[in-house]
């Protein structure tokens, strides 16, 4: 692979994922596609995580999925959010920020 | 219901997470493409990237829970394989399981419908009887019915009532036509439906209007009866039925379990209404059941009642012992008799140990296979298993062996409960109870039993999570014989077992001896071929002794005439029963005490149809009988008490109760012409009495009943019997026709039978499941000491003595079980003791039988796997791990 890929933290893909959902149903690829999009690249979502972590995220309700027809008219899984979903990512937002806040905190000051 | 579908539509699911996969490489490869690449490499780079398919597939499973499905699955096709291989573990524990939860059930749920709960009558738990003891006597009971002017005092004067009713049995004849049948029925006060709370099945019940003076009369019928004598005709309500001369409309039938008092219709009886007609009887006694106030104890009802007593006993000084108490029963008690009841406890703590004791078995035998396991669940955690799946894959095996138990237990049950009502003497308990089997004590049988099979059943797993795996790995099964620690607790269960079932088959074998010493009682006279019947006779046409004599003199000469009888005597008493009990003297003979004889009165052939021979003088003629002669036979045992050696014959005796009869003998004074030998007139269990026999035509009070000997089969000769007796009378119907060995039966044999048969079934349980606690123990503890046995062999021990060596060990315990319960036997037949008869309740002979049949059940129950473990190969065994 030509550029470097950063291994997604641990919990985190979880995340990410209700946060790409938030915006809208989508489908599996689009959720990989979207990820490395917007991380410029930067993050690299392996199959073997995202479709695991989709299942799992809709057996805890926190994703529905329905198939649909894509714009190229072939039929798709497209996951949403749920209520409890929305929820969770907001309470998993606001952790993530409390935690980046805390390790840049430590990064500013222990020099 | 997602899951549901889910579990249903399984493959789809497959079916859409392929597509969902597929979907995904097919964009990848739209975008190379669309990149410029060229569709075959844009297909490899996609596919490449992806990965291997089916590792992804297998991930996105496991997220879902149908998954943990699977496993579950899996952990019971394990399970089953596991007790398939195991199959004598397998059916021993659940057959010994089985038998704990069934049999408990079975009875329970007899001791809770016959004793607890046997009436379908509204709060009948607060239901009583009241009872009158005598302080002075032994059996104390003095009596439980009352004269109505004193069943009208408790009923009104009481203060711990809210309701009293009272019944008063009459035999009541019916007459259709031609014919004329007896009923057993009941006059009931007011409110007696009411009380009860049982709607009519058809029809109405009595009401108040019916108890008014003047109203029409009217009655209720019995589901049973209607339904057998009525062919369940329900034109019949609204109909009139001639009842005893006055012509009755029926109308309801009463829901099929009411039945009250045991009879087969209810006739309204107001209150105000002098005494009703005397059917035979000196006075009438009622029966009385009342309800008690809430909050009212059954003490103090007692308290409240003893004052009204003690003024009706200066009222009525003949009717009340010189110092007596008042007791109040639940009317479910009084039902059944005492001595039944005590029977069924005794049963009921049997049972109890039984289930304990089947536990116990299924404890052990899990216990032993978890010892020889420990070897097989140490290997499997080294792989990897984590204690979760461990306790999942015995959690399967625990639930297979728990439901094969309650299964087979629950129809072990269902069968008991149909067996023990079959069985059953009918008189011993409520006509109105109906045995069926009990829900919740079917539950509780099986959770104490299926608890006992999860919580021993796990003990592996807590074994290989706790236990030093490497220890495990290096000796696990190889136990010598003198290991201790768990084996002490399965020795004492051993021990247990014996004693327990050593108890009850010393017990069974107490009833069994008593009941053949019942039925080898001599009893003096020849029962076979004997008719017996009573007759009521209408009370309005027949009160003196010369009415009595229009019909049996005529009915005897016309029975005499028929084909197949032989003899026909009328009776006032059903053999091995006497009759009235009398207080007698003899010029010349003075003494302190008063004497007594039972006093029967018959007519000539009496003698002859029970073939009861005489030892000295004769007995009556037709003409004596006729005339009414004050003539009199006495039996051997009158004559030894009362003349000794002196000849009776010719010696005068005065029977006192015949001078205060209704219809009264005048100057009592009877002339001995006869002894006739001893046969038993107190019933089988008790010495033959003094007992006089005089002519019946003497006075017109008493019970009347006939006895017929037929030449061939008796009961053919019933309906020729009935015919006689009409023709005779139309008007006069036969009760309780049949044989005297069928009587016999049914009050002599019954109850003892049902003891017999319960015991016995008992006995045989407790004995299977001691050798299966026996069996199940030495098996494992001789499987755990092959190696052992190798080492012995090898060296130079013969087989012999080591099946010697472990036999041995077997058999100290079952000596150890023999001495417990021998001890706990003598404790247990003293609470017996009065269902005995015939035979010691420390009887020596059945005492020894059933230790030795315990020594030999448990000497085969060692021997077949000390056996199997001396068979093997010495080099096997060593081997063995």
């Amino acid at each position: 692979m030509a550029q470097e890929k950063v291994e997604l933290l641990k919990g985190t893909l979880d995340m990410l994922i209700l946060k790409v959902v938030a915006a809208g149903p989508i489908h599996g690829y689009a959720i990989s596609q979207r990820i490395q999009q917007i991380s410029k690249d930067f993050f690299q979502v392996p199959q073997g995580s995202l479709y695991p972590a989709l299942h799992r995220l809709e057996e805890q309700d926190w994703l529905e999925a329905q198939w649909k027809d894509t714009s190229t008219g072939r039929e798709a899984k497209f996951y949403a959010l749920t209520r409890k979903g929305r929820k969770q990512l907001e309470t998993e937002v606001s952790n993530w920020e409390r935690l980046s806040d805390a390790v840049a905190l430590i990064l500013r000051t222990a020099e | 219901m997602r899951w549901l579908r889910r579990l249903w539509q399984k493959s789809l699911t497959e079916r859409r997470l392929d597509s969902e996969l597929q979907f995904h490489l097919e964009q990848r490869i739209a975008d190379y493409i669309a990149s410029g690449l060229p569709p075959g490499e844009a297909r490899r780079r996609a596919s490449l990237e992806f990965g291997g398919l089916e590792r992804f597939k297998e991930e996105c499973r496991e997220a879902r829970w149908e998954n943990h499905l699977e496993i579950f699955a899996r952990d019971f096709r394990f399970a089953f394989r596991g007790l398939v291989k195991d199959r004598r573990f397998a059916f021993i524990s659940i057959f010994a399981l089985a038998l704990g939860i069934g049999a408990s059930t079975a009875i329970f749920s007899v001791m809770d419908n016959a004793l607890f709960e046997p009436f379908p009558y509204k709060d009948s738990r607060h239901l009583v009887v009241v009872r009158i003891h005598d302080r002075d006597s032994a059996d104390r009971e003095w009596r439980g019915a009352f004269l109505y002017p004193e069943l009208r005092e408790y009923m009104t004067q009481n203060h711990v009532f809210d309701a009293v009713v009272a019944n008063l049995e009459d035999d009541i004849i019916y007459t259709a036509g031609e014919t004329t049948f007896r009923f057993g029925g009941d006059y009931v006060t007011p409110g007696t439906f009411e009380f009860f709370g049982v709607p009519a099945f058809l029809g109405r019940a009595l009401e108040p209007s019916d108890f008014q003076p003047g109203a029409p009369p009217a009655f209720v019928l019995r589901y049973a009866t209607w339904v057998s004598q009525f062919q369940a005709d329900p034109a019949l309500i609204g109909k009139t039925f001639n009842l005893n001369g006055v012509s009755r409309t029926l109308v309801g039938v009463m829901a099929p379990r009411f039945a009250w008092g045991g009879v087969e219709l209810w006739l309204p009886r107001s209150p105000d209404a002098v005494e009703v007609s005397p059917g035979g009887r000196f006075r009438h006694y009622w029966g009385m059941v009342a309800h008690l106030r809430p909050g009212v104890s059954r003490r103090e009802a007692e308290a409240d009642l003893t004052v009204i007593a003690k003024r009706l006993a200066t009222l009525y000084p003949e009717e009340y012992p010189k110092r007596f108490s008042i007791e109040v029963d639940s009317f479910a008690h009084a039902v059944v008799p005492e001595q039944f009841r005590k029977i069924l406890y005794v049963l009921f703590a049997a049972v109890v140990l039984l289930l304990l004791i089947g536990c116990a078995n299924v404890a052990n035998l899990l216990l032993a296979r978890a010892t020889t396991r420990e070897r097989e669940f140490a290997v499997r955690s080294a792989l990897g298993a984590s204690r979760g799946r461990l306790i999942g894959q015995l959690l399967a095996e625990s639930f297979l062996l728990a439901a094969g138990g309650a299964i087979l237990g629950t129809f072990i049950a269902w069968a008991g409960v149909k067996t023990l009502s079959a069985i059953m003497p009918g008189f011993t308990i409520a006509s109105e109870t109906v045995i069926e089997m009990n829900a919740s004590v079917l539950l509780f049988a099986m959770a104490v039993g299926v608890g006992t099979v999860f919580v021993f059943g796990l003990v592996p797993a807590l074994q290989a999570s706790r236990s030093n795996l490497q220890d495990s790995l290096r000796d696990s099964g190889k136990g010598l014989s003198g290991t201790v620690g768990r084996a002490g607790l399965r020795n004492a269960v051993i021990v247990l077992e014996v004693a327990l079932s050593l108890t009850l088959l010393f017990t069974a074998g107490l009833f069994v001896r008593s009941f053949l010493a019942l039925q080898e009682v001599h009893l003096g006279f020849q029962m076979d071929h004997v008719l017996s019947g009573r007759i009521p006779l209408p009370p309005q046409r027949y009160q003196n002794a010369a009415q009595l004599n229009s019909f049996f003199r005529p009915l005897l000469t016309r029975l005499k005439s028929v084909p197949g009888i032989a003899y026909a005597a009328e009776t006032s008493t059903r053999p091995p029963y006497g009759g009235l009990r009398s207080v007698v003297e003899i010029p010349g003979k003075t003494h302190a005490e008063q004497w007594h004889s039972l006093v029967q009165l018959c007519s000539e052939d009496y003698f002859s149809v029970l073939r009861l021979p005489l030892l000295d003088g004769r007995s009556f003629t037709e003409t004596e009988v006729n005339d009414g002669g004050k003539l009199t036979v006495i039996n051997k045992t009158f004559q030894r008490r009362y003349f000794g050696n002196e000849n009776p014959i010719g010696r005068r005796i005065h029977f006192r109760v015949l001078e205060d009869f209704p219809d009264p003998v005048k100057d009592a004074w009877f002339e001995v012409i006869g002894v006739a030998a001893d046969a038993q007139n107190l019933g089988l269990e008790n010495p033959v009495d003094p007992e006089a026999w005089i002519p019946y035509t003497l006075t017109g009070t008493g019970m009347r009943g006939l006895l017929v000997r037929t030449t061939g089969d008796p009961t053919s000769m019933i309906n020729s019997v009935r015919r006689e007796i009409w023709s005779t009378d139309p008007n006069v119907a036969v009760a309780e026709p049949g044989t005297l060995d069928h009587f016999l039966n049914l009050f002599t044999f019954a109850q003892p039978r049902f003891g017999l048969q319960l015991v016995v079934i008992f006995a045989f349980i407790g004995l299977v499941l001691v050798t299966i606690g026996v069996y199940s123990v030495m098996a494992y503890s001789i499987s755990r000491q092959t190696h052992e046995f190798g080492i012995r062999i090898a060296l130079g021990a013969a087989r012999s003595d080591v099946l010697k060596m472990v036999l041995r060990k077997g058999l100290q315990l079952v000596l150890l079980g023999i001495a417990i319960g021998l001890a706990a036997s003598f404790a247990v037949s003293r609470l017996i003791v009065s269902q005995l008869w015939g035979v010691s309740p420390h009887d020596p002979l059945t005492l020894a039988s059933v230790a030795s049949l315990l020594l030999l059940v448990g000497l085969i129950a060692c021997w077949i796997p000390a056996r199997r473990a001396t068979l093997v190969n010495p080099s096997a065994a060593l081997r063995y791990e």
